[in-house]
């Protein structure tokens, strides 16, 4: 049987207006649904496979404009295992760093005998601290605990969910239409800013994994100088889980 | 109106100027920034042949403490009042990959031009094959040095270590032959990983002879637990060129920045050299018990403290070490010439135990390091001392690390030695020692 064209003329009228609410309805729904905490695992997603393999080069960069620079190839697997080795310079070459949730290591081949360290040191010196080298994703270090809309991008209020994080806050721009992280406000516990990430040149690292490729740092505490960290070659990779262990932190090297 | 043309000109001329320096300079800019931050691919190149190492060159002044014991040991023949070396060091590492094998090395060749003329040495510190079958079980055979224990300044569970320098704790040292397999499991409970570590020493004619009694086997091994984020290790040593011995050690993070550690060892039959009171040199078999109490905090104004307690159940009484110290006063002493025979038996039993370092029975380290004051990048000063706790003698150790160019180290150290007579750092040759060290790395 034709339909009959009141039945049409009703459809029209009511199709446009039910599309509407339906968009009007289901938006703030589905914001509703991806609260901070889904947006953060999707940043993470975002910035990398869960096993994965990955250079680094660290620069630190002074108020005179003199450079020191750090290579790092680095292996991470799961929630909370990550290996750091330095491949440059001479003078840091086979140190290798271990974390295994909370827990961190240092190796260096001369003292022959893995060292527990701690988030806050460096042992690149710069702004950036061991946690930013050995950084777990988001999601398992922190939870969200607002999150503002605000146009092109959300804010994530970020509390760290154990003491042993270096940072007791995050406030987190995402872009809202590559869900990656923009900038990043480390806090202490009383507020006080000790550092900010800013993540840029996003670019196309492959196997459909579409993600910054420089991250810069500066610290108010540490005014004038400069620190920044570029990736390359990020990439999937299985990894059995005894190479996150003590004995194996001198044959890293052997596996790239 | 020609002022205000004039201002309209130099205006016109101004943004110019500046239309020309953006069109122009910004790109540059633009390039310089991204020059500034390139990563060159070619850098992360891997090449089974890997090696590096360092070419060091150093100073030392030492006074000599002249009235002390280990003066009249070292320097009987000489009069000096002061000691100056001039030394250089070169030290190779290297590893050849070939799929799942792979050949290690580390070499170091010094030379040093002192007040007693020229020596030198060259010395392979390791040369051994690995074999990695999986990422559970490897197999080494070579020579390969250990540093087990938790401890920074001293080891007593580092059963098959080289004793090292508490002053200089990161320096490479000599390794053993030896055949090791390594095994490790991870396990998703409170046992988060096992690693055992199982090493046989031979001791043969020209192999391993400075472990211990030749033609002798002996077998080491080291289970390691990460037990509830504590690093837990259980280690012994089985054999007849030392005496067989147990120990334990562990470490903890009880907060992020504050680490504590620790180590027991126990054997029970140890055989140690003494000097009898009616100066005969005996060898006696006796229990001994060492342990290492340790903790490494972190400041929030990033001043890193390590303090070790170590009872070395091995060591000498002040007592034993008194009658050692006035049989080389006598011998030195002697009017009106020197006795050659106690001296000589001095030197014998300084070799065999007496003369090495922290000989003693109680000690307490402390090293405090801050790291880049007054916002000096790559600059660590740092304070380092020694405490015999039975003779109250002590060395106080300040020290400036600066590593700002890339790849150079440069080390200022001043060491003093303190202590009254008949103590161990009053009894040093050397009453104080300043050393300047530069050491390249590539």
């Amino acid at each position: 049987m034709m339909p009959s064209s009141h039945t049409c003329i009703l459809n029209k009228t009511t199709l446009i207006p039910c599309l509407l609410l339906l968009f009007f309805v289901l938006l703030p729904g589905q914001a509703l649904a991806l609260d901070g905490n889904d947006i953060l695992r999707q940043v993470d997603a975002n910035m990398q496979p869960q096993s994965y393999e990955m250079y680094r080069k660290l620069i630190n960069i002074e108020p005179d404009g003199k450079k020191k620079e750090f290579v790092l190839y680095s292996l991470k697997k799961g929630q909370d295992k990550m290996i750091a080795l330095f491949l440059s310079p001479a003078s840091e070459k086979g140190r290798s760093t271990l974390r295994l949730g909370d827990n961190m290591w240092l190796y260096i081949p001369n003292v022959g005998k893995p060292l527990r360290i701690t988030s806050l040191q460096s042992v690149v010196g710069g702004i950036f601290n061991n946690s930013d080298i050995l950084r777990l994703d988001y999601s398992t270090e922190y939870e969200a605990k607002d999150i503002i809309d605000e146009g092109d991008h959300y804010v994530l209020d970020l509390t760290a969910r154990t003491p042993s994080v270096a940072y007791a806050r995050l406030k987190m721009e995402v872009d809202k239409k590559t869900l990656l992280p923009t900038n990043i406000d480390c806090l202490a516990i009383s507020g006080m800013l000790i550092k900010t990430l800013h993540y840029s040149k996003i670019k196309d690292f492959g196997d459909g994994m579409i993600r910054p490729a420089m991250l810069e740092t500066s610290s108010p505490l540490q005014k004038g100088y400069r620190s920044v960290m570029l990736f390359a070659k990020v990439k999937k990779r299985d990894l059995a889980d005894e190479v996150f262990s003590l004995n194996y932190l001198s044959k890293v090297d052997e596996l790239r | 109106m020609p002022f205000l043309n004039n201002i309209t000109v130099k205006g016109v001329r101004t943004f110019r100027l500046l239309l020309l320096f953006y069109l122009l300079g910004w790109p540059a800019l633009l390039l310089a920034e991204e020059e500034m931050f390139s990563f060159d691919l070619d850098e992360i190149e891997k090449n089974p042949l890997v090696w590096g190492g360092y070419a060091e060159f150093s100073w030392e002044h030492m006074d000599i403490n002249q009235d002390s014991v280990f003066n009249h040991l070292n320097f009987s023949a000489k009069s000096l009042s002061d000691f100056d070396r001039l030394r250089g060091t070169g030290q190779l590492f290297g590893r050849y990959d070939a799929s799942k094998l792979n050949l290690n090395w580390l070499l170091q060749a010094s030379g040093q031009q002192d007040d007693l003329g020229w020596t030198d040495t060259t010395d392979i510190f390791a040369l051994y094959g690995t074999y990695t079958s999986s990422p559970t079980l490897s197999t080494i055979i070579g020579k390969k040095s250990y540093k087990w224990g938790k401890g920074y300044a001293w080891n007593p569970v580092g059963f098959i270590n080289r004793p090292k320098d508490p002053n200089n704790p990161n320096e490479s040292l000599e390794g053993f032959v030896v055949a090791e397999v390594d095994y490790i499991k991870t396990f998703g409970t409170n046992l988060q990983s096992l690693a055992l570590t199982t090493v046989v020493l031979p001791v043969v004619e020209h192999v391993n002879e400075d472990f211990g009694s030749t033609y002798r086997a002996n077998f080491a091994a080291k289970l390691y637990l990460l037990y509830r984020d504590t690093d837990i290790d259980l280690l012994f040593l089985a054999g007849d060129s030392r005496a067989n011995r147990v120990g334990l050690d562990f470490s903890r993070n009880i907060a992020t920045n504050f680490e504590i550690h620790a180590e027991f060892a126990y054997i029970p039959h140890q055989h140690k050299l003494v000097l009898e009171e009616n100066d005969s040199i005996s060898n006696r078999t006796q229990q001994a018990t060492s342990l290492l109490l340790g903790l490494r905090y972190l400041s929030n104004s990033d001043v890193t403290t390590i303090v070790e307690y170590y009872h070395n159940g091995g060591g000498y009484s002040t007592a034993e070490m008194n009658r050692f110290y006035e049989l080389i006063r006598e011998g030195a002493l002697n009017q009106p010439l020197p006795l050659d025979s106690l001296l000589d038996k001095g030197r014998e039993l300084a070799l065999k135990g007496y003369g090495r370092p922290q000989s003693g029975r109680n000690y307490i380290y402390a090293k405090i390091t801050k790291k880049e004051p007054f916002a000096i990048l790559y600059l660590t000063p740092g304070i380092t001392s020694i405490v015999n706790i039975d003779d109250h003698s002590y060395s106080f150790t300040p020290e400036l690390v600066y590593t700002r160019i890339t790849n150079l180290e440069m080390r200022l150290r001043l060491a003093l030695f303190n202590g009254g007579v008949s103590t161990e750092y009053g009894e040093k040759a050397f009453s104080n020692k300043a050393e300047f060290r530069v050491r390249y790395f590539f």
